[in-house]
């Protein structure tokens, strides 16, 4: 499949019958193309780095109304579209953002929730440059894509201000009598969120069932006030719940009930989006060091626990002068970061591979740099060095050199025998990916596990080995992005409506 | 939900908290803890479950008071709600047939084992159970572990157990005047889990010991609770948190639990602080 085609049945058609209703029409051509094409790209104003370093707000402060419609302006409201097929859950791209253009706000936020319930993050953390920008036909002309993740945000945070509220789709209630079919959703991060949101809006009751304390998931536990404000997933999940969603926090699927509990207790279908908890380590001596850690330790400390308001606060974080966080991915930037505002001196990136590989988001190692984070790429720690009392002082790495491509499709790389060096640091970091976390999936009898310890569905469906289970998101994927855990969501919850029509 | 139903003073540092929740009582199992956090600015602890009424839908758990945690926990008075619970975790304890067994419990231990030895008594074992604490003061719940135990002896600090030896003589007294003994299980403070672990190591008894390692989630996400055991690492939150005690790296046990101690420190100075200005 290529990533710009429109593939999705029916959607050409959809988007093609917006684009010609009459005030498109006029509103496209009440500016020329040429002046459009002549506006540069509003840049999204932030903190400046060194404030921002020394507080957990955010970085990104939002474009202003005047400003989304000088960058909604931008955007040539093209005949193909192929913005929209680099969204994983196919928002109607131009639709909203000229919705932005005609000053119509809660039309353009409508618009973007027929599709996506967390416009508010998604706006935040999807990887646009890779997606629906890397498409933009402004891209092509070799002018920079329209900012469409600035846009959405936008519209969804106009609509999170306290004085204002928007009338929300309520759950569509089912016809007649018939009682409402229970679907038990686990795991309240993206992925679960929208195959809740998408089945109450098709009249299903549906519960979600959440481990931790607070819902979220990865949203929740991982990613850092300084990039999604709690208030902003706090308002997106009020309107999940505002759809007839119930969520149950501190309920752990496998542990407090069984998946035959729930069964038992009238639940009629499931969805598995028990992400990927796992933390991975390396398996090196020293590992076990006092001053070594997960990612996932350290920014649920710091995130879901607020230990970065110790001890206002009970749960404390494991502090640092010298941090050296390993890894390259989103988690990797979040947890260097977080090091940064905690008070670390230098805080330092060690990467396998070079720049070009980093997985993390464009926007995340932009803002990393500015505000002074030291990148070391092609280096790799091989052990951990204590101080015989148990805590870290140092380790020692080693110089690697890319070769071929691997599996993964990047260059594998590959240790220089020799180059070992050592360096003192006082914590480290390990960002170097998550698996699916065991605990449920291991507990449900007869259901077929990958290689990785993922779920396998059928990827058409994202049907499991058993009837009436359904999983998507990272306990399939492994780690991946919340929009594609979100598109999961999406597909599993029309086939959970198929699944239940028919039985 | 969370409601608490009573907490009591055992002893002077231990409660005994009484909390409603119908669903962890009707899935609990011996060996297993919940997860609890005392309010809304509160840490995620663990503590063992002591005792279940799947009837009432309450659970009872046992706790010593020592950070700012348990500190909070023993404030609590019935009607309160705790923040948060969440459970049964861990994997159960492994319910022997018919054996002869050893349990040794000291401080909270001792409410934490009640639920094995009544699960073994239960499968036809033949249980001991060896309260340790420091002085007669120390020790709760005699008559109902009496209940569920064959025999029922202590060792306290203040008269026989001052020095290790005495300890390893009273261990290997009670191993030789009852050959069918086929295993140990120990919980409470690390260090009485390691000095009966390396005594039973000498005279070649099986042990397992319930380990209490830093943790955060309770589920396996973090890693807080790594522990050595054999040489290899294990999640004590999900893989444990019962563990071969002979298995046990105790230096590293010991190092990693004491990971946050001047941050404790601080805590409890503010805590302090704050009950000072509130009265």
């Amino acid at each position: 499949m290529k990533k710009d085609e429109l593939i999705e049945p029916g959607l050409k058609e959809r988007l093609s019958s917006e684009r010609e209703k009459g005030w498109r029409k006029a509103l496209r051509q009440s500016i020329s193309v040429q002046k459009r094409l002549s506006l540069p790209r509003q840049p999204m104003p932030a903190q400046p780095p060194a404030q921002r370093i020394k507080n957990f707000s955010e970085v990104n402060l939002g474009y202003t109304l005047k400003m989304a419609q000088e960058e909604a302006r931008r955007c040539l409201d093209c005949g193909y579209p192929a913005c929209v097929a680099g969204c994983p859950v196919a928002i109607d791209i131009p639709s909203f953002i000229k919705y932005i253009e005609a000053g119509e706000l809660e039309k353009a936020l409508n618009k973007i929730r027929e599709t996506n319930g967390l416009p508010a993050i998604c706006g935040r953390v999807c990887p646009q440059e890779i997606q629906c920008e890397r498409n933009c036909n402004l891209v092509k002309t070799g002018r920079e894509p329209v900012a469409i993740g600035h846009l959405e945000r936008f519209v969804a945070d106009y609509f999170n201000q306290p004085q204002l509220s928007l009338s929300t789709e309520k759950s569509v209630e089912s016809s007649g009598n018939e009682v409402k079919k229970k679907v038990a959703v686990i795991g309240s991060g993206p992925s679960g969120l929208t195959v809740a949101a998408d089945l109450a809006r098709l009249g299903y009751s549906v519960t979600v069932f959440e481990a931790l304390h607070l819902p979220g998931g990865v949203l929740a536990y991982g990613i850092p006030e300084f990039r999604l404000p709690r208030s902003i997933l706090q308002a997106e999940i009020n309107f999940i719940k505002s759809l007839g969603v119930e969520i149950r926090t501190n309920f752990i699927v496998g542990k407090t009930a069984t998946l035959s509990d729930l069964k038992a207790a009238g639940f009629s279908a499931f969805f598995l989006g028990t992400g990927a908890g796992l933390p991975s380590f390396m398996n090196i001596p020293g590992e076990n060091l006092l001053g070594v850690c997960s990612a996932n330790e350290y920014l649920t400390r710091v995130n879901l626990m607020k230990a970065y308001l110790f001890p206002e606060f009970d749960t404390p974080f494991p502090a640092g002068r010298k941090v050296a966080v390993i890894g390259g991915g989103n988690v990797a930037m979040d947890a260097v970061r977080t090091a940064l505002r905690l008070g670390a001196k230098e805080a330092i990136i060690y990467y396998r591979r070079s720049r070009a590989e980093m997985p993390a988001r464009v926007e995340e190692i932009k803002h990393a740099e500015e505000e002074g984070i030291v990148f070391n790429f092609l280096t790799v720690p091989v052990r951990f060095l204590g101080d015989g009392k148990g805590k870290l002082k140092g380790m020692i790495l080693q110089k690697l050199a890319l070769g071929e491509p691997d599996s993964s499709g990047r260059p594998r790389p590959i240790p220089i025998p020799g180059s070992e060096f050592e360096v003192e640091v006082d914590l480290v970091v390990m960002a170097i990916g998550q698996s699916p976390n065991p605990l449920l999936i291991k507990e449900i009898e007869g259901l077929k596990l990958g290689r990785r310890g993922n779920v396998e569905v059928d990827l058409d469906t994202l049907a499991c080995s058993l009837p009436g289970i359904y999983a998507g998101g990272d306990v399939v994927r492994g780690g991946a992005t919340v929009i594609l855990a979100m598109g999961d969501g999406r597909k599993a919850a029309k086939e959970i409506d198929k699944f239940l029509k028919s039985c | 939900m969370n409601k608490i139903i009573q907490n009591n003073r055992l002893v002077p540092n231990i409660f005994h908290l009484v909390v409603e929740s119908p669903e962890i009582a009707a899935a609990a199992r011996p060996g297993q803890f919940v997860i609890v956090i005392p309010d809304e600015r509160g840490e995620r602890i663990p503590i063992n479950i002591a005792d279940w009424d799947s009837r009432k839908g309450t659970i009872d758990l046992v706790f010593m008071v020592l950070g700012v945690s348990t500190r909070k926990l023993a404030s609590l008075k019935p009607g309160d709600f705790l923040e948060a619970v969440a459970g049964p975790l861990g994997k159960p304890a492994e319910v022997a047939r018919a054996e002869e067994v050893l349990l040794v419990g000291g401080c909270y231990g001792l409410a934490g084992l009640y639920p094995l030895a009544r699960a073994l008594k239960g499968n036809g074992c033949r249980v001991i159970f060896l309260s340790e604490a420091r002085g007669q003061t120390f020790l709760y719940w005699e008559d109902k572990i009496r209940s569920v135990a064959d025999e029922f002896l202590t060792i306290l600090k203040e008269d026989c157990f001052r020095s290790g030896e005495e300890l390893e003589k009273l261990i290997i007294g009670l191993k030789s005047e009852r050959p069918h003994l086929a295993r140990a299980v120990v919980m409470g403070c690390s260090h009485l889990l390691f000095m009966i672990t390396e005594i039973t190591r000498k005279i070649g008894l099986k042990t397992r010991v319930n380990l209490n390692p830093i943790m955060v989630d309770g589920t396996g996400m973090c890693g807080a609770c790594r522990v050595t055991v054999n040489g290899k690492t294990y999640f004590a939150c999900v893989d444990g948190p019962e563990f071969d005690g002979h298995g046990v790296d105790w230096k590293e046990y010991f190092e990693r639990r004491q990971a946050f101690l001047s941050q404790e420190e601080m805590a409890l100075l503010n805590l302090g602080r704050k009950i000072e200005e509130a009265e």
